[in-house]
């Protein structure tokens, strides 16, 4: 998969000095890049004691916990950008955790694996199994994911919700996929705010 | 056995037997200065104060790399090193030293005993110098805010303006965060472990048991005791008591199990004598000889009364707070849990603080800062480092790659 390529889009998105809250930040590779070269002041959760630690060690500020115990400890518009990188499949209460995001945050950005590209649909069909692929490298009963949705049940979700798309792009391993994403792309990633209220 | 298990057998560094034990440091001393009086929050004015204080490495031209460690409940000023009379280590001796997580090749560490302690520094046990004998209980009341304001007289004699980081485990943390709070422009990060925003009930309890133990003890005489007739009783049962609520049900089960510590003796109450009691006798022994049970009165009960907001909003107590904090937990410390850091972190973090929360999987309890714990040092080590490159950056750098703070 082109992640390099997904980081650099998401680089892209944040102005310099914005600030930003990273949602299950991992090691803190990515959020050091953030704040080194978008100058960005940068914050993480993560839930790992030792990816805390390195995280430490790259000197970013990072709270120990779960995303929405993470989220609870800021108050109202804290940040201008929260990033939900491969983590928004992973989490349980996706209405809860979207409107606690943009309590702290003004905008998001999200990314996660479609299951409506083409090569899942045939594997399922054809094959009867549930889907293995470069997006979704995990068999089923070792998979984080706990929810499975296409780029469609996500548009349809963020209607619901009253986000709106700001920015949107698509990828495979070829890298950018610009025509039939639901189909051809094996990740999304989506900028979106809240829906002005009409 | 493991190495994690080993380590676990070993303790602290405080009451164990310590076979042939060497500190980096070697020898270490400790000294005593008289310093300009406080006024207490309960109103008190001391005309002067002692503090015993240890200072290790050196200080910067800069003066910008000084770490004030502070002690917990039983500590002292000998943080680290050997003591020239008893040979023992300093209470965080795994922790401070050349190359550990409080590296003093470039750390600048000071540590004091606190006010009310029985160290060195002005406590219970002090000479009135109006009456001319031992405070005892007219000894006044003392605070954290109090120890803290005593550790400012010291700064403030050896001309140090600002400290690069104040770090605290218990009622060590408590007195970081009170520096960071009271003290916003002279503290440049601050290191709270296993501490909270206020002592609950449950922990108020377990020292009111112990402080009982010492009054009711007949020696105890309203306070007024003799070298040779001390509550040493009442304070070896308080000690036991707190000793208790440091460990886990995992250390335990994992130190001791359910072993008989010896053979039945005639004169024996009942048959079993288990390791646990033994272990806890001991302890209980051990302080005693060098505590004071006043001291352990007046302690408790500042850790007690210690509220870091004391009823204002926090947005009001925290707002000028400028520091940048490393918060730590023990995942099995069950009188300072996991959920106390967690509610100290949100009310620095809602108050616009920068805070960096770790909860460590230490398994024993309370006391797993004081005990080898390369996870601990390390993340401790590593905050240090990153925040003292952070510090030496030029000020328009700091602002531009780092942003200042939000």
């Amino acid at each position: 998969m082109p992640y390099a390529q997904i980081y650099d889009q998401v680089a892209a998105w944040i102005p310099p000095t914005s600030r930003v809250l990273d949602l299950g930040t991992g090691d803190g590779a990515f959020l050091e890049r953030l704040v080194k070269t978008n100058r960005v002041v940068g914050e993480g959760v993560e839930l790992d004691a030792e990816h805390v630690t390195r995280c430490i060690e790259r000197g970013l500020a990072v709270h120990q916990g779960d995303v929405m115990s993470g989220l609870d400890q800021y108050g109202n518009g804290a940040f201008d950008y929260i990033l939900l990188l491969g983590t928004f499949q992973e989490l349980k209460p996706s209405e809860q955790l979207v409107r606690e995001a943009l309590r702290v945050g003004r905008r998001l950005v999200v990314s996660f694996s479609n299951f409506g590209h083409i090569r899942v649909r045939w594997q399922l069909l054809v094959g009867g199994r549930t889907p293995v692929t470069d997006a979704l490298p995990s068999p089923w009963f070792r998979t984080p994911n706990i929810h499975f949705f296409t780029i469609l049940d996500f548009r349809d979700f963020c209607r619901e919700m009253r986000l709106r798309h700001v920015a949107s792009a698509y990828f495979n391993r070829r890298g950018f996929v610009r025509w039939f994403p639901n189909l051809r792309a094996d990740i999304a990633l989506c900028l979106l705010e809240a829906a002005p209220r009409v | 056995m493991t190495h994690a298990h080993q380590r676990l057998l070993q303790g602290d560094l405080q009451d164990q037997r310590l076979g042939r034990y060497t500190s980096d440091l070697g020898v270490t001393h400790t000294r005593t200065v008289t310093l300009p009086g406080i006024r207490t929050q309960s109103g008190y004015s001391f005309s002067q104060i002692t503090l015993a204080y240890q200072t290790l490495g050196t200080l910067s031209p800069a003066q910008d790399n000084v770490v004030l460690v502070c002690h917990a409940l039983s500590g002292d000023a000998h943080v680290a090193g050997l003591n020239p009379e008893t040979g023992r280590p300093g209470w965080w001796d795994y922790h401070v030293g050349p190359g550990k997580a409080i590296d003093t090749s470039r750390f600048f560490v000071l540590s004091t005993n606190v006010l009310g302690g029985c160290g060195g520094s002005t406590g219970p046990s002090s000479v009135d110098p109006q009456t001319g004998r031992p405070y005892a209980m007219t000894f006044p009341p003392v605070t954290i805010r109090d120890m803290v304001a005593a550790q400012v007289r010291l700064l403030d004699h050896l001309r140090i303006s600002k400290v690069f980081a104040v770090v605290g485990g218990s009622m060590g943390g408590m007195q970081a965060l009170v520096w960071a709070v009271d003290y916003p422009h002279r503290v440049q990060t601050c290191i709270p472990i296993a501490t909270c925003l206020a002592h609950t009930p449950m922990q108020i309890a377990f020292h009111e048991v112990g402080r009982q133990a010492i009054i009711t003890d007949a020696q105890w005489n309203q306070g007024h005791y003799t070298a040779h007739r001390r509550p040493e009783h009442g304070l070896a049962v308080a000690r036991m008591v707190g000793h208790v609520t440091y460990l886990s049900e995992f250390a335990m089960k994992t130190k001791f199990g359910r072993q008989l510590q010896r053979e039945a003796k005639p004169e024996d109450l009942f048959p079993e004598f288990f390791a646990v009691e033994s272990y806890l006798q001991y302890q209980g022994e051990s302080f005693v000889k060098r505590f004071d049970p006043n001291s352990y009165l007046y302690i408790t009960k500042a850790l007690d009364r210690f509220d870091l907001l004391e009823g204002s909003p926090p947005h009001a107590a925290l707002g000028r707070v400028k520091a940048r904090f490393l918060v730590i937990s023990f995942e099995s410390d069950w009188l300072y849990p996991p959920a106390q850091a967690r509610e100290l972190v949100r009310t620095l973090k809602r108050a616009n603080a920068v805070v960096t929360y770790l909860n460590l999987q230490t398994s024993y309890g309370h006391d797993s800062f004081l005990i080898q714990n390369p996870e601990f040092s390390r993340a401790v080590g590593h905050f240090l480092d990153a925040e003292y490159r952070r510090q030496r950056l030029p000020l328009k750098k700091t602002t531009q790659i780092l942003g200042g703070t939000r």
